[in-house]
């Protein structure tokens, strides 16, 4: 199988992370890792960008299940987006976008972030 | 039983042996100063008897007690000192107590017998004991069987012993002496055979050289002593003319015996460091050959690794500094404690190199600023890598303390030991990798036993829908699960799931589906209830991460309806006059909410049945079935072969899928479980004259429970 990889820039208090490559069960524990890392230091502003995700799997979705309680009850999200056709039929198919917002670009699930803190401040 | 045998005879050799000395102190109470030659030779002989059943008893008791040569050596020399005090004594008390002893010992009263008495038996035991330490000398070691020539000797002792009951008639005297010297010459024979010296250490041989002059002394002193002018060899000949001669006998055996022990042992001395430093290589050797079967534990194997490499190159201290995904912890340590471990192992991975270059280096803590922080006064080391495959997984380091060093002897024997060291430690992860490979795929069988035992084992057999089934489980197992209620004679419900994750977690919550609709099947008929509940159900055993997908329907034969909710999954496939329909009613899969959102989002979808209507259900393993190039097999393929082949029997057109699929997915192992459902709907039964009948008969052929 081919290799996963993630990456995270931070973007003011929004956090971006950067999925690239497979996510499948052997590869999630990463992702858990990356998000569990944001979620340790604080940082409850979370988009993910899948722009560069060739495959995900039904436990590749768990993993945004496993936090997406925490994150929300520290007044935060996990905003999806940039995702390919194919992928967005995975979470279109399980009732995903039901669950969460997803987004067609980063830009946009970033600038719904500051909307929101704009409208709290 | 074995063991009974010896100890019996063993005791009658004791109760002979007692018995003899028994008879021997009544023979000499009462024929004491018998001086004809009957008498003599009778009580010779029961001299000779208490002593043979007292060594033969001894050999018995000893014998099983594992034998060092200096031991057996330490003890002739403290018999031999007994010897001289019991000498030196009965010369001056015996003079002091009994007065003139020589005339009472012609004429002996009771006090003297009895004194003659004792002092003989002490002599017989001390004799005896240490004739029998000579035996065992002469027979350690040995290579070939020897005994013809101790025998031998053993008789010529006997023979020249009893001879000396001639003693009074002087012209008889060549026959003793002819004995001696025969017994003289085969004790010079056999006290070469002393090849157990080379066995020895250095340190042993340097002892035994030692203590070889000192017994030799004592010997020559013994000698001396015994002759007739002492009053010692006095009260022994009057005792026992043999006895005193054997215990000459075993003083020339002593003399000649420790003499060649101390020259044979003097020149073997300048060699016995080259000898210790060849058995220590043997003995490496017996340590690699240690580390070969302890493969199979790694904690073990390096316990063993650090404790030879301690021997291999006399260090005072080892341990190994172990590279684990960029963290380094020391591992397996001897003589050291944790703190200075960490210390020493910091400033060794500063000095050494790591990758394919690595090699055993000899390192001074002289410049090592945190040399003042060891609680012990570590001064050099020798490190090696552990390496395989040209990749340094550790380092074995060594360390001796003040003033010690290492020399490059010890450079190469550590160097060397490091090699085989790693090859150990690589074979033994590689052991534990395949042994935990193997537990999983135990683990894997049993996942697909239990989903094997889930899924129905057949399919309904009805009149109005067709069935075709089709399930290929993935070597992870996927967590695929489908199955048929038979709610009524009118209606037929059908599920078919995908629980998220693979493996036996995944198969154990297939079984708990199965459960759940198994049961609400039978009380509950719209399947978004059912749905609703089943998420309900799962909320308290499901993890977070867990989900499953499924899609529940069911049929009203009466109504000619389907009536079908999804939570999340694939959408049902529904062909009819040459049209694919997606029916892909809203629905979140269970596990993902369990809030009224769930409930409010999950629609039902009901369908009025045509004639020929085929109704698919699948799982995504189908549509994301992978080629070489990771392409998906897609949704546009699946529904163009189904549609394709609409027209045929239902066992055809899946079996038409399930080869494309597998041809698409050639030279790629299957990733996820496969599952297809095909349902052929017909209608009406009473177009066909045949069946006519059966329309007022029950709708199902046979109820498949």
């Amino acid at each position: 199988m081919a290799e996963f990889s993630t990456s995270v820039s931070d973007k003011g208090e929004i956090s971006t992370i950067y999925l690239k490559g497979f996510l499948d069960a052997h590869t999630a524990p990463m992702l858990e890792n990356t998000i569990s890392g944001l979620i340790d230091s604080r940082k409850y502003s979370i988009v993910v960008n899948f722009q560069e995700l060739a495959y995900i799997s039904s436990a590749g979705l768990g993993v945004f299940m496993a936090f997406i309680e925490k994150v929300r009850e520290n007044a935060g999200d996990i905003k999806l987006s940039a995702m390919s056709d194919k992928v967005y039929n995975i979470f279109d198919l399980l009732g995903f976008p039901l669950l969460y917002e997803i987004y067609k670009t980063e830009e946009e699930a970033i600038n719904k972030f500051k909307e929101t803190k704009n409208l709290e401040s | 039983m074995n063991f009974k045998i010896a100890d019996l005879t063993k005791n009658i050799k004791f109760q002979s042996f007692i018995g003899f000395a028994i008879i021997l102190f009544f023979f000499k109470l009462i024929f004491g100063s018998n001086e004809s030659i009957f008498y003599r030779i009778l009580n010779e002989l029961f001299v000779i008897m208490t002593a043979s059943f007292f060594i033969m008893y001894m050999f018995d008791v000893i014998r099983a007690k594992k034998i060092n040569p200096l031991s057996l050596i330490m003890n002739i020399g403290i018999l031999n000192a007994v010897i001289f005090f019991l000498i030196t004594f009965s010369d001056s008390i015996m003079k002091w107590v009994f007065g003139n002893i020589q005339q009472r010992l012609i004429k002996p009263d009771l006090v003297i017998s009895i004194v003659s008495y004792l002092y003989g038996f002490l002599f017989i035991s001390t004799v005896s004991y240490i004739f029998f330490t000579f035996k065992e000398l002469f027979f350690l070691k040995q290579k070939k069987n020897v005994s013809t020539y101790f025998n031998t000797m053993i008789i010529f002792f006997l023979a020249a012993s009893f001879a000396s009951v001639l003693n009074p008639y002087p012209e008889l005297n060549y026959i003793k002496t002819t004995f001696i010297i025969i017994s003289v010459m085969l004790i010079i024979v056999n006290s070469i055979r002393i090849s157990w010296i080379a066995f020895l250490s250095k340190k042993e041989k340097v002892s035994l050289l030692i203590l070889s002059v000192v017994i030799l002394i004592l010997f020559c002193v013994n000698i001396a002593n015994s002759s007739d002018t002492h009053l010692h060899g006095q009260v022994l000949q009057s005792f026992s003319t043999s006895l005193d001669q054997f215990m000459n006998l075993m003083m020339i055996y002593g003399i000649i015996y420790f003499g060649i022990l101390f020259f044979t042992t003097l020149f073997h001395i300048p060699t016995a460091e080259a000898y210790d430093r060849k058995t220590q290589e043997i003995s490496s050797l017996q340590y690699f050959s240690k580390l070969i079967t302890q493969v199979l534990d790694f904690k073990e194997l390096t316990e063993t690794v650090t404790e030879i490499a301690i021997k291999v190159c006399n260090s005072h201290a080892a341990w190994i500094i172990w590279i684990d995904n960029g963290e380094t912890r020391p591992l397996a340590k001897k003589n050291i404690g944790i703190v200075d471990a960490n210390l020493i192992s910091g400033y060794i991975l500063e000095k050494m190199k790591s990758g394919p270059d690595a090699k055993t280096t000899l390192l001074s803590l002289d410049k090592f600023e945190g040399k003042v922080k060891l609680s012990e006064k570590f001064n050099s080391l020798a490190v090696s890598p552990i390496k395989t495959h040209n990749e340094v997984k550790g380092y074995l380091a060594a360390a001796k303390r003040n003033d010690f060093i290492f020399d490059d002897d010890d450079k190469d024997a550590i160097d060397t030991f490091s090699d085989y060291a790693s090859i150990a430690i690589e074979n033994s992860r590689l052991l534990e990798e395949s042994i935990e490979k193997e537990r999983l795929e135990k683990e894997l069988d049993v996942a697909r036993e239990i989903q094997r035992k889930i899924l129905p084992s057949k399919n309904p057999q009805l009149e109005r829908i067709k069935i075709s089934t089709v399930f290929i489980p993935a070597f992870e197992v996927g967590g695929d699960y489908y199955d048929f209620f038979e709610l009524s004679e009118e209606k037929f419900g059908f599920v078919i799931a995908d629980v998220s994750g693979k493996g036996i977690s995944a198969a154990f919550i297939m079984a708990e589906l199965k459960g759940i609709f198994e049961s609400l099947s039978k009380t509950i008929e719209r399947p978004k209830e059912i749905l609703v509940k089943a998420n309900e159900i799962l909320h308290r055993t499901l993890d977070r991460k867990s989900f499953v997908s499924a899609a529940y329907g069911v049929i009203d034969l009466k109504e000619e309806t389907l009536t079908i909710s999804r939570a999340g999954h694939c959408p049902v496939i529904l062909i009819r006059d040459k049209e694919v329909q997606n029916i892909r009613p809203s629905g979140i899969g269970l596990g993902l909410n369990f809030t009224d959102h769930f409930i409010n989002t999950l629609e039902e979808v009901k369908i009025d049945l045509k004639e020929n209507d085929l109704i698919v259900l699948y799982t995504d393993g189908i549509t994301e079935a992978k080629n070489i190039k990771l392409d998906d097999f897609g949704n546009l393929e699946f529904e163009k072969i189904l549609l394709e082949n609409s027209d045929k029997h239902v066992d055809e057109i899946s079996n038409k899928v399930i080869k494309d699929v597998s041809l698409f997915s050639q030279n790629i192992s299957q990733h996820d479980d496969i599952t297809l459902v095909i349902f052929r709907w017909k209608q009406n039964l009473n177009l066909d004259g045949e069946n006519k009948w059966q329309n007022s008969a029950p709708q199902f052929q046979t109820k498949v429970k």
